[in-house]
């Protein structure tokens, strides 16, 4: 296996055409040395670590801007984050352990694209951008396209992440990420919902209602019908109801070692009527009705 | 293909090759030869093989040895002063939370990551820091009375 840490963006995009397909881009490492020891090792090994400039978290005209490199653990610890952005905090501090949470980057969560990535729904209830460099430029890639399968995305094997844009949501807006998992630490998720809810001036009613689905697709899902059903309106323990079972119509899980489809689409309707009782409290201090 | 890799370890500057696919705990076992940190489930699972790097808790079984170049690491062999053990290492004595005593060298870098970053940690503290890792003879409330101990007595 041939190794290289390029100091710039520009070489490490030089690597990864001049290797293709059989390179592969290192960041913290977590899902690539555990692929290294229990699959199989590439060809060329490409350690974006050196690349200065690729880490931190800063705001800019109305959005935060966060580094590839950022650990999930600066996310998980940021006043900003936690202030601007709880859905995307929610999920970071209920990400794997301190100390995966210590080395993994939201660069690789999110090119991992893997449907359970604590850190995707957030994104795409964010509706968030993916900055991506490729030879020929830069380009902006909402999460909504960015996500193409399971490991699949828009980088490509070609592209490097090097930023993700996320507006910050108007004020009063409330988010919340709630994970299943067998364990409360250190494991993979069977459904993660992301709920983002905004009120109207009055605070009576859902202005806007943003629903993410985790681990019940080939990519993480937003929940359009849902989201349709509720905005404009008060939430009411019936709509409620009646937003959960819709929700897990518009999962498509499958079966697989942590979880049957069907006990995955009962979670998402759990975790969706959970989500949205927690955000209507939150943003307009009123019980749900 | 082979790196060069120089590092701190424990405070003292080593300087050392190794093949680019080698994690920082088979560089520590196999080619520094130091046993301490432990190798169990290799996927990051399970913290047998915390150490501290830059003043951070990591499994270093899912570190890139190649990521300790100039870096600062800290491992159990570093926290004992000669003869006398460090106060998280006496404290995991006298509370009797070692049983097999595999997970101990994990258990004790978290907790000292703990307390290096704060004194009195609460109960939610202690649960964060030590949620990576496992512990198969499971004595999870003395562990937990030695990481108090080791507050009282730091
Ligand atoms: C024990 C354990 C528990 C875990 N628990 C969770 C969990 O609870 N939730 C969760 O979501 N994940 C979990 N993971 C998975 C993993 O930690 C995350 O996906 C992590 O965010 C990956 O980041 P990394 O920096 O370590 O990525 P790496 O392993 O370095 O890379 C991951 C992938 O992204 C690519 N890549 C990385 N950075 C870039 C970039 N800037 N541009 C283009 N491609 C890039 C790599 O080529 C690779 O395909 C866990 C992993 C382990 C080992
Ligand atoms: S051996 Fe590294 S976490 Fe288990
Ligand atoms: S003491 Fe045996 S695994 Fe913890």
């Amino acid at each position: 296996m041939e190794y290289f840490e390029p100091k710039s963006i520009g070489d490490a995009l030089s690597l990864l055409s001049k290797h293709g397909a059989e390179a592969k881009v290192i960041a913290g490492g977590t899902d690539v040395m555990v692929d290294i020891k229990f699959k199989e090792e590439p060809g060329a090994l490409v350690n974006i670590k050196k690349i200065p400039s690729l880490a931190g978290i800063t705001e800019r005209g109305g959005s935060l801007r966060i580094g590839a490199l950022t650990t999930i653990r600066d996310i998980e610890t940021s006043a900003l984050v936690r202030e601007k952005l709880p859905v995307l905090w929610d999920a970071c501090r209920q990400f794997a352990s301190l100390q995966v949470r210590n080395t993994a980057t939201i660069g690789g969560n999110i090119c991992r694209a893997s449907p359970s990535g604590e850190s995707l729904t957030p994104l795409l209830v964010l509706e968030a951008n993916a900055i991506l460099a490729f030879s020929d430029g830069e380009r902006s890639e909402p999460f909504k396209t960015f996500f193409q399968g399971p490991g699949k995305s828009a980088a490509g094997a070609k592209g490097l992440l090097t930023e993700v844009d996320i507006p910050i949501p108007p004020a009063g807006s409330k988010g919340v990420y709630l994970k299943h998992a067998v364990r409360g630490a250190m494991d993979i998720a069977m459904v993660g919902v992301a709920v983002m809810l905004t009120p109207d001036a009055g605070k009576n009613n859902a202005q806007d209602v943003r629903i993410g689905l985790g681990a019940v697709g080939p990519t993480p899902l937003r929940a359009p019908k849902t989201e349709a059903l509720l905005k404009g309106k008060a939430l009411t323990a019936a709509l409620i109801k009646e937003a959960g079972a819709l929700a897990a119509t518009e999962a498509s899980p499958i079966t697989d070692q942590r979880s049957s489809a069907e006990n995955r689409r009962w979670i998402v309707e759990a975790l969706t009527r959970r989500g949205l009782e927690q955000t209507w409290k939150a943003a307009t201090g009123k019980e749900v009705a | 293909m082979s790196v060069k890799i120089n590092t701190t370890i424990n405070g003292q500057a080593v300087s050392a090759s190794a093949e680019a696919s080698t994690s920082l705990l088979e560089f520590l076992r196999d080619t520094l030869e130091m046993k301490g940190s432990k190798l169990c489930c290799n996927t990051g699972e399970c913290g047998a093989c915390t150490v501290i790097y830059n003043g951070k808790p990591i499994n270093s079984c899912v570190t890139m040895a190649a990521d300790a170049n100039g870096a600062q690491i800290t491992t159990i062999e570093g926290l004992a002063d000669g003869d006398k053990l460090h106060p998280v290492q006496q404290a995991f004595i006298d509370t009797g939370a070692v049983q097999c005593g595999y997970c101990t060298p994990g258990y004790i870098m978290s907790v000292k990551a703990l307390l290096d970053r704060t004194k009195k940690p609460t109960q939610a503290d202690i649960e964060e820091a030590v949620s990576g890792n496992i512990c198969r003879c499971t004595g999870y409330n003395k562990i937990v009375d030695a990481i108090h101990l080791a507050a009282a007595k730091l």
